[in-house]
């Protein structure tokens, strides 16, 4: 990892360069719907992105796992059935300014999709795709990202990290990747920039830190312990079971699979995102459904990333970005159910010993 | 070729066990990965019919029996419904084998009890035929097989073949109500089929698969002759989709059935979480 | 809002309720409240912020809210209306529920923040509003307020559109519905889907194909939007919970003013009066089938 500066004049030259050369390029975009909403979506022009506005409605994962992909394409013929492949190398994009929650996501994800067998479609993607994260400014009192190991300047996910100093940014050139992005772009970095940046950097760390406590190493183990614990069914009356959260969480991953005709003798086979928080995610063909109820099922989300995932990986399967909570419209705060958890779970002295 | 991309297999044969469950002989179209499949007993697949969709089956043949697979299924959702109506010389896809699978090699120098209830049969039997072709590497082998009627009984030829057979010993049982006027068999649930034919379970090892309500009430006679949680293996299924650990379905608890899965002993199963 | 908090702890500590389903503090704005303890009641509030129709919660679908026991709803008039039409579909019955009708002088489109009602802060769906005095209560609470301002954004949406050609038209929702993923949020928050299987989760046959293609995403949409004529009460629910934005209430408005114009039909107040669906007259406008 290298630190170099990159003004503002040879950043607006870059993106011009990568558009000529028909890279997709992805930036925060202002939303049409709501002008004070960002949405990620490929840029035409340099001017049509805004960086460090706002967190964008959506993560970035779809990038990486559309909300729909082709899996194979099949045609029945007198002889059989012939497959055509879909390809599992991607064209090449550029994610900029992203923010490090967004990208953190990515990592966390290519462990469950690297899991014994090499999930190609996922990972031609994360090779094809440069990431340039920026600093984070925007938090709400909504974001946790410190809570779940991460930080407004994290680098995981990430090949470049650039925090706003004067005149242009402190580049963090964290990959080969990123370090072939800015070649030719980027000069030294000199005392003023890089002591600019690391106060920019800890600014924004305390912005956040103070929402959430660090999630304890001992919460996975209670989570799994305490699967009978009566909180849940309570803990979630007011979710509708929707899965608006899972669709806009950087680290939702779960899909289903399934056929469709095209015409009468050919289609695709295609995976969609799905999410377990609805009620037919668990349905035998039987009719027999082992969460009958959102209790249940909520309680599979909360398990899924804080405890089954950290202990099958080794990470958390969040990285605090609060999208769910502001996207839910029953009013669920998982950063807040997170606090009253973990406080169940560690009640604190005075409740120990009263 | 990515990991969601089936083989093809065409179908060969095919056998209705009962009314409504079917078995089908499927051999790979490729000629080059039939060489290289391998697998052990116990393991499944995901089977399709390709604008239906997959279905998750285990492979009902045994290893040691190379050249085709075979499944078993009943017709109950949308995929076994298309899956029934094709006919010999058509095209299923098939991916696999995924799984973990019977402690076959374990099992070796010791004695088996196999027990199976219904359509249960079908990943049992896949390693009761391992077994039975390496017969000189296992020491007794006992079968309790049963189902709610004569007609439900599945791999009828199996059973046959194995009643022959004078280096094992076969117990096949229907629920009250369910024999026929010239059925030889017991008439007796499973739980006192097993309590009826299994005397010793000294070395020995119990594999058992078939309705939830059956494992709920032989699970204890099992543990009351002396079976140790360690000794006794069941097959869970649960909502599948991927097969391979990715879309986040089928987990209990922390537990992937299709990764540390689908066999489990009976240890493991008090282990986990009641969700399934 | 003392009479509501005094109200709730009486039903409880009488047992006349299990539960009493309703409004309070949450992290922006207000969020449902499910207040059992009668010394929790205090918690209850309304005001403007209070945009949710909570009838959704009244889905005997939904166990771990049923097991509570017999519940109580905070309703304003338009949500009401929502419950009579689970009463009139036999979702709930009547005895069933107690209801907790407040009068209201309109609701925030945003709910984030209190601030005060103007023709750009207050909801679409409070334009034309004649439920602020709810018809249908076992109690009534709250003063009357003024009507609230309006807020002509949606009904300029849908001149516009309906000034469109068919065409226009079609381009139009083909690229809304483009970013459709097929979550079916708006089904889950509606309080009016509350069928056991979805036509559209169907797999024998398939009516609907599951992936997030146009003309899938086209047949969901409208189908839903047609399931719902003469049943949706405009709640925006669906639009709240849409994660993509998709302007779903433009849809669900208009099906409203359709069933308005051709069957003078509104989804009622009153359980007792059937919704067109239900119903044939021989007057019924039948011009639209050719």
């Amino acid at each position: 990892m290298t630190r170099r500066f990159l003004s503002h004049e040879k950043f607006a030259a870059l993106v011009a360069a990568l558009l000529a050369t028909n890279t997709r390029v992805i930036a925060p975009v202002r939303a049409k719907d709501d002008p004070a909403q960002f949405d990620y979506l490929p840029i035409q022009k340099f001017r049509d992105a805004e960086f460090g506005a706002r967190l964008p409605r959506r993560s970035a994962k779809e990038y990486f796992l559309p909300a729909t992909e082709v899996l194979l394409h099949y045609k029945q013929t007198k002889a059989g059935v012939e497959i055509r492949e879909v390809p599992t190398e991607a064209p090449p994009q550029v994610i900029l300014g992203a923010t490090p929650c967004d990208v953190a996501g990515l990592e966390v994800v290519d462990k469950v999709m690297g899991w014994d067998y090499c999930d190609e479609l996922w990972f031609g993607r994360r090779q094809a795709t440069t990431i340039v994260s920026f600093l984070c400014n925007m938090m709400d009192a909504t974001c946790f990202c410190t809570a779940v190991g991460l930080a407004p300047d994290s680098f995981r996910g990430s090949d470049v990290l650039l925090v706003p100093v004067a005149g242009g940014y402190l580049a963090h050139v964290i990959t080969s990747k990123g370090e072939a992005l800015l070649q030719g772009y980027v000069v030294e970095a000199d005392a003023a920039a890089l002591a600019d940046a690391e106060a920019a950097q800890n600014e924004a760390r305390q912005a956040v830190e103070h929402h959430l406590p660090a999630i304890p190493a001992e919460f996975p183990g209670w989570l799994a312990a305490n699967f009978d614990n009566p909180v849940w069914k309570t803990i979630a009356l007011r979710c509708h079971g929707c899965g608006a959260c899972a669709a806009v969480c950087p680290t939702c991953h779960c899909f289903d699979i399934v056929d469709e005709h095209e015409s009468v003798d050919s289609g695709v086979r295609r995976r969609n995102w799905d999410s377990c928080q609805t009620s037919l995610f668990t349905l035998h063909a039987s009719g027999h459904n082992p969460r009958q109820s959102q209790s249940e099922r909520f309680r599979q989300r909360i398990q899924h990333k804080f405890s089954i995932y950290p202990s099958r990986f080794g990470e958390i399967l969040c990285t605090g970005c609060g999208r769910c909570s502001r996207s839910c419209p029953g009013g669920m705060d998982l950063p807040k159910l997170l606090g009253e958890l973990m406080t169940l779970a560690n009640p604190g002295p005075e409740a120990r010993n009263p | 070729m990515n990991i969601y991309q089936p083989h093809l297999m065409r179908i060969r044969e095919i056998t209705d066990e009962t009314v409504d469950t079917r078995t089908l002989k499927l051999e790979f179209q490729d000629s080059g990965v039939a060489e290289q499949f391998c697998f052990s007993a116990g393991q499944f697949g995901e089977y399709s019919v390709f604008g239906e969709g997959e279905s998750t089956f285990c492979i009902a043949s045994p290893p040691t029996r190379t050249g085709y697979i075979e499944c078993s299924f009943k017709a109950s959702g949308k995929v076994t419904q298309a899956m029934r109506r094709l006919a010999v010389g058509d095209t299923v896809g098939f991916r696999g084998p995924y799984g973990n699978h019977f402690p076959i090699e374990e099992m070796k120098e010791h004695s088996v009890v196999f027990i199976a209830g219904g359509i249960g049969l079908a990943p049992v039997r896949c390693a009761i035929l391992n077994v039975l072709d390496l017969r000189d590497q296992f020491k007794d082998v006992t079968i309790v097989y049963g189902a709610r009627s004569v007609g439900d009984l599945v791999y009828k030829r199996e059973l046959e073949e194995w009643a022959q057979r004078s280096d094992l010993k076969l117990c096949l049982a229907v629920d009250p109500g369910g024999e026929t006027p010239d059925w030889k068999g017991l008439v007796a649930r499973i739980p006192t089929a097993v309590e009826q034919t299994v005397t010793t379970t000294e070395d020995t090892f119990a594999i058992i698969c078939g309705p939830p309500i059956m494992i709920k009430f032989t699970l204890p006679v099992l543990v009351k002759l002396g079976f140790p949680g360690e000794r006794i293996f069941t097959t869970l299924e649960n909502r599948m989709k991927c097969g391979l650990g990715k879309c986040g379905r089928c987990n209990i608890g922390p537990t992937y059935v299709c990764k540390d899965g689908p066999v489990f002993t009976a240890a493991q199963m008090r282990e986990l979480p009641q969700e399934f | 809002m003392s009479e509501l908090n005094d109200l709730a702890r009486k039903l409880l500590s009488e047992c006349t309720v299990k539960v009493v389903i309703g409004y309070e503090e949450g992290s922006r704005g207000v969020r449902p409240a499910f207040i059992t303890d009668p010394e929790q009641a205090c918690k209850l509030v309304f005001d403007t912020r209070c945009v949710q129709n909570l009838a959704a919660y009244l889905n005997p679908r939904r166990k771990q809210i049923t097991q509570l026991g017999k519940p109580a709803i905070v309703v304003k008039g338009c949500d009401a209306r929502a419950v009579a039409g689970l009463i009139r579909e036999q979702q709930i019955t009547r005895e069933g529920v107690v209801i907790i009708a407040m009068r209201c002088g309109g609701v925030l489109q945003r709910s984030e923040t209190a601030s005060e009602l103007t023709s750009d802060t207050v909801s679409v769906r409070c334009a034309g509003c004649n439920d602020r005095d709810p018809k249908l209560f076992d109690h009534k609470l709250g003063e009357l307020p003024p009507e609230p301002p309006v807020n002509p954004h949606r009904d300029e949406q849908i001149a516009t559109l309906e000034k469109m050609t068919s065409a226009e038209r079609w381009n139009f929702w083909t690229g809304e519905l483009s970013r459709c993923i097929r979550c079916h949020a708006c089904r889950e928050a509606c309080p009016m889907c509350f069928c056991v299987q979805c036509t559209a989760d169907k797999t024998q046959p398939r009516w609907i194909d599951p992936s997030s293609t146009p003309p899938a995403n086209r047949a969901w949409q409208t189908m839903r939007v047609l399931h719902q004529a003469g049943r949706c009460v405009d709640c925006l629910e669906c639009e709240r919970a849409c994660p993509e934005h998709i302007p779903l209430g433009l849809l669900a408005r208009h099906v409203a003013n359709t069933m308005q114009r051709r069957f003078d039909y509104v989804a009622s107040e009153d359980p007792s009066v059937a919704a067109p669906y239900g119903v044939f007259r021989p007057s019924d406008d039948e011009e639209f089938i050719r």
